[in-house]
């Protein structure tokens, strides 16, 4: 049985323009490890979210293909790569994603709940205490401050159990300090539960501490590193 | 890892509802979908049981709940099958014929009944002349009741004998009220009633006779209902099935237009309610496309997405019903306790049905107004967890509107609008909405370039209205239709009252008078004007046959049992008029000219039924000899108002040498009963009908018919405004958000203010013109061909766009006012 969990084979995407077709995302292919974790970065505009898009399942790609845990998701219609996404992938966001009428502890259970677990309670209550936030379990999102926010999110991802997390700008809307904070805590999870980590970043500091590293530059890849 | 079932994923949707109750969004669905439910309830328990209640006291008038009239006994497998229902069951025999003694005749009206006689109301009859009446009871074997002008005509005393036919009666008791009186107004014979087991014995009745047999029944609505339907069928040319409507025009005509203002009236709040059900789903989905896109992101399918939100909806709609059908129970108990001494004690409970069907009509609404943002709602891209500006396709709006036109098109039906009714009001509103519409947007886009070198307030203030025209264009729809559906239930108000009002006026006439004989008629009018100088003129009335039609056999080519074929079957009243008697319209021919020949007016109903048109020349039989006449007129004949009214009314001399007597209506306080006393021994002939008892019925009802409709008005202006705060609550998210970013770019309260002011004033004011534009429209369509109304213009109505400028105007400002007391920040973080 194969160790890669994530292979992109030639993947492109475009859009119709005004004038004539965008392409936004142009030939990309690599393969990715169970475990390892990856950071796609470059500027605004790159190209960076529309491929983690496709890679996570969100979209389809114009031409190539994604192989997602075994699955080649472009021969999978909507709620196809919707079963792949509940059984195998979290998700952190840049906006963190929070449902506001639900607290800190019921926004943890969702996927518990959605995939029908019976201890979401006593799993989302030992998650959140993980993530340093089990003096908050009742507190409602805008009760809570940006890096706490995330630290819910980092523990509704990783609530289901997933073989890999995706994260979109998971520090973009929190200062270098609570975002240090906030990456140690997703680094370490990431460690001690032994998932994949895809994140897309214009932070260098937090594409450094990825096993590896996917530059894009106008939606082409110009650079596939590796650090130790 | 396994699937969630559907069923573990209801579950999971109704306990994140329960989670979520604290939401604004929720909050403002619930209500919609309560107040929806509350006050088509309150509105249903509130009509059905008045109405049961008018209907029980309406019923006195027919004796019964529902009555098999023909003029051949009921067949016994007719009665049997209202026996089989559980109805309680009477008999009653009709007909004309000679009383006689040693020395007179006096042709009568015999009525035999048997000894469940009525069914409902009172049989009231006295001893002797002068004692108090009493209620209860019927003939004896061998015994009749007489009115006392049959004693008067036969110079008789109680306890006299009299011949019916082949058997001898005892005149026991002096009649004074017949429950079934009513529709008998104008027969001109004394009432006489025997025990139907005499009636044999009598052997007036013959194969050939004319005689009328009525079958009464009694019992609950269900069984009634059942047996008329079971019993319709097989009806025979000479039978009917008769309810209070059908017996009695003044009060069918009372209680028709009552109930459809009841229902047309529940309308108006279930429309109120779905608008603000639509507006407010339209909230909760667009509040819900970043969590449904987070939901599809976490691994649901489309379809788990749809059955997660549907159960979402369900959820909240059946416990906003259940509650609202609760709360509406309640408040019309409170309402019913508020009016007590007002209406009987023993209004009838109303059933499970008001509820029931309150909470259907709340699903309904939510179903069809809810249902095009929820599918909206499911197809929103996944992707959007990351592109916020990817938005769901829309749903087509032909679905869109389809919907919410089929929900509507149900509720209206089930309000018993008629299906034609109900598809033209939907179409013509459809296509009203539509034009409207257009003409919105036309206005907007002039307005838009009118504004270009404006003044900022209100460059901000409408253009945030042309920013987005559709939605503009939608909440001046919505806001249009709030105050159209208020001011028509208003409007209509006032007319029905007016109208009964004016159909039973303090003084209408209490006093029948018939067989005033021509030497008497100068004396009798004179006496007549001094104790009531308001009295109807005396009107010559002379009985004749209606033979003929150009020539041919009256009866050719009349439907059976139809109007026109029964009036050819008795003898008619006929009169003649040198002029249009005041109540009378002609709606075809004209009223005769002095240098016209003979002629006849016809009533509009019998002449459509005979088809009569004008210049048909109609031959009656009058006494022996024949008169031929051409009609010149048709006129409508206001059947309510207590006066002579006739059918046929003919030209001044058209009649020659007829035996004639006359007959006229008055008016006297019921403390001057002596004088009509002074009139009957003066004139001992004439006959005096006291009809006050039938009025003070006919009042009584009207009264908690207007009581009715006063609190359902309430109702719906209650509902409609709280509509409209939830409807500007539901627009309100844009503008918090925009007046926040304004103010954080340093815009100063006032010009938001002068902004928000500017954009509401314009919101409202064309929602007002709306509004009176359509409520004119609806009015000149539903006066005429529901209430039966006369419709005229409405200048009053213009005032609503000013009203509606400042309610929508003020409301906004008040709705708003967060975003100029909160700081910036946490409006932008919260919107």
């Amino acid at each position: 049985m194969s160790s890669s969990i994530l292979i992109a084979r030639n993947l492109s995407k475009v859009v119709p323009g005004t004038e004539s077709d965008l392409t936004i995302l142009d030939d990309v292919s690599f393969t990715l490890e169970k475990g390892a974790s990856l950071a796609i970065v470059g500027s605004s505009g790159s190209g960076k979210s529309t491929l983690l898009g496709l890679l996570a399942g969100l979209d389809i790609a114009t031409r190539g293909e994604v192989e997602l845990a075994g699955q080649n998701l472009g021969t999978l219609d909507e709620d196809g790569r919707a079963r792949v996404r509940a059984q195998h992938v979290g998700f952190v966001f840049q906006s963190f994603q929070l449902l506001e009428s639900l607290n800190a502890l019921e926004n943890v259970m969702l996927p518990l709940e959605l995939h029908g677990r019976d201890d979401a309670r006593a799993r989302a209550t030992e998650l959140l205490e993980r993530v340093g936030l089990g003096h908050r379990l009742k507190h409602y999102p805008r009760l809570l401050s940006g890096g706490e926010q995330q630290r819910v999110a980092i523990a509704r991802a990783f609530a289901a159990e997933p073989d890999i997390l995706f994260a979109d700008e998971p520090t973009g809307n929190l200062d270098t300090q609570t975002g240090q904070h906030v990456t140690d805590l997703l680094f370490a999870m990431n460690l001690e539960r032994g998932t994949t980590l895809v994140l897309v970043t214009h932070d260098g500091r937090l594409a450094a501490r990825c096993k590896q590293s996917i530059q894009l530059e106008t939606g082409r890849m110009v650079e596939l590193g590796t650090h130790e | 890892m396994s699937r969630l079932s559907y069923q573990r994923l209801a579950k999971l949707s109704f306990s994140y509802t329960l989670r979520e109750a604290r939401a604004g969004e929720v909050k403002t669905l619930f209500f919609a979908v309560l107040i929806a439910v509350l006050v088509s309830t309150a509105i249903g328990y509130f009509g059905a049981r008045l109405n049961a209640s008018m209907e029980l006291r309406a019923t006195e008038f027919l004796g019964a709940d529902l009555v098999l009239r023909g003029s051949a006994p009921a067949q016994p497998a007719q009665i049997e099958l209202g026996r089989a229902q559980g109805l309680s069951h009477s008999s009653v025999v009709e007909f004309s014929s000679v009383v006689a003694t040693d020395e007179r005749i006096q042709l009568a009206a015999i009525k035999a009944v048997d000894n469940a006689y009525p069914l409902r109301g009172e049989l009231r009859s006295t001893a002797s002349l002068n004692g108090l009446d009493q209620a209860g009871g019927v003939p004896g074997p061998g015994e009749a009741w007489a009115e006392a002008r049959l004693l008067a005509a036969l110079a008789l005393e109680v306890g006299a004998e009299i011949e019916i036919g082949a058997q001898r009666f005892r005149l026991t008791r002096i009649l004074t009220e017949e429950p079934d009186r009513g529709r008998d107004l104008y027969s001109l014979n004394p009432h006489v009633i025997i025990n139907l087991m005499d009636l044999e014995s009598t052997a007036v009745v013959q194969p050939g006779s004319r005689v009328r047999y009525r079958d009464l029944w009694r019992g609950d609505a269900s069984s009634l209902n059942a047996y008329r339907a079971q019993a319709t069928p097989d009806l025979r040319a000479n039978q009917r099935l008769e309810d209070v409507r059908d017996g009695n025009r003044q009060l069918g005509g009372a209680l028709g237009r009552a109930e459809r203002y009841l229902n047309l009236a529940s309308l108006a709040a279930v429309l109120l309610a779905g608008i603000a059900t639509a507006l407010s789903a339209s909230r909760f989905a667009s509040r819900r496309l970043d969590n449904s896109a987070l939901l599809r992101c976490l691994g649901l399918s489309r379809r788990e997405t749809a059955l997660f939100y549907a159960a979402q909806l369900v959820t909240i709609g059946a416990l906003a019903s259940v509650l609202g059908a609760l709360l509406g129970w309640l408040g019309q108990h409170a309402l019913f306790a508020l009016l007590k001494g007002l209406v009987p004690n023993d209004v009838p409970s109303g059933g499970l049905l008001p509820a029931l069907t309150g909470m259907a009509t709340g699903l309904v609404a939510l179903i069809g107004f809810a249902l095009p943002p929820l599918v909206a709602l499911c197809r929103v891209p996944p992707l959007r967890v990351l592109r916020r500006d990817v938005l769901p396709t829309p749903p087509g709006l032909l679905f869109v509107y389809g919907v919410a036109l089929l929900a509507l098109g149900l509720i209206m039906w089930r309000l018993s609008l008629d299906i034609q009714l109900t598809v033209s009001l939907l179409g013509a509103g459809a296509l009203a909405a539509l034009s409207l519409g257009v003409v919105l947007l036309i206005a907007l886009r002039t307005l838009r370039k009118a504004l270009t070198n404006g003044p900022l307030a209100w460059r901000l203030g409408v253009g945030q209205l042309l920013r987005k025209p559709g939605l503009a264009i939608g909440q001046i729809l919505a806001f249009g239709l709030i105050f159209l559906a208020m001011a028509l239930v208003g409007l209509l108000r006032g007319e029905l009252l007016q109208t009964w009002q004016a159909q039973l006026p303090e003084n209408a006439p209490n006093h029948f008078v018939i067989n005033v004989m021509p030497h008497e008629r100068d004396a009798f009018t004179s006496e007549v004007h001094r104790l009531s100088p308001s009295a109807s003129p005396l009107y010559p009335v002379v009985a004749g046959r209606l033979t003929a039609i150009n020539g041919k056999p009256a009866r050719a080519n009349l439907e059976d049992d139809s109007q026109g074929e029964r009036a050819t079957r008795r003898d008619l009243n006929l009169t003649w008029s040198e002029t249009l008697p005041p109540d009378n319209q002609l709606v075809a021919g004209s009223w005769w000219s002095s240098d016209q020949g003979n002629g006849v007016s016809v009533e509009e109903n019998l002449a459509a039924s005979l088809r009569l048109e004008i210049g048909d020349r109609i031959t009656f039989d009058i006494g022996g000899a024949t008169y031929e006449v051409p009609v010149t007129s048709i006129r409508t004949v206001e059947w309510n108002n207590f006066q002579p009214n006739f059918f046929m009314i003919f030209k001044p001399g058209t009649l020659q040498d007829v035996p004639v007597t006359y007959m006229t209506s008055f008016y006297l306080p019921s403390s001057d009963e002596s004088g009509a006393l002074a009139l009957v021994k003066q004139f001992p002939t004439v006959s005096i009908l006291p009809v006050e008892a039938l009025l003070d019925q006919l009042r009584e009802i009207l009264a908690q018919v207007t009581l009715a409709i006063e609190f359902v008005l309430l109702f719906v202006l209650a509902a409609g405004l709280s509509v409209l705060f939830a409807a500007l609550q539901a627009t309100i998210d844009e503008r918090l958000h925009q007046d926040a970013l304004l103010r954080a770019l340093g815009a100063r309260k006032q010009l938001l203010i002068t902004a928000r002011r500017s954009e509401f004033l314009v919101v409202g004011a064309i929602s007002g013109l709306l509004a009176a534009l359509g409520c004119e429209l609806a009015t000149y369509f539903l006066y005429r061909h529901t209430f039966g109304l006369e419709w005229s213009p409405h200048p009053w109505l213009w005032l609503l766009p000013i009203v509606s400028a400042l309610i929508i105007g003020g409301a906004g400002l008040v709705g708003t006012r967060k975003a100029l007391t909160t700081s910036p920040l946490t409006v932008l973080r919260e919107t």
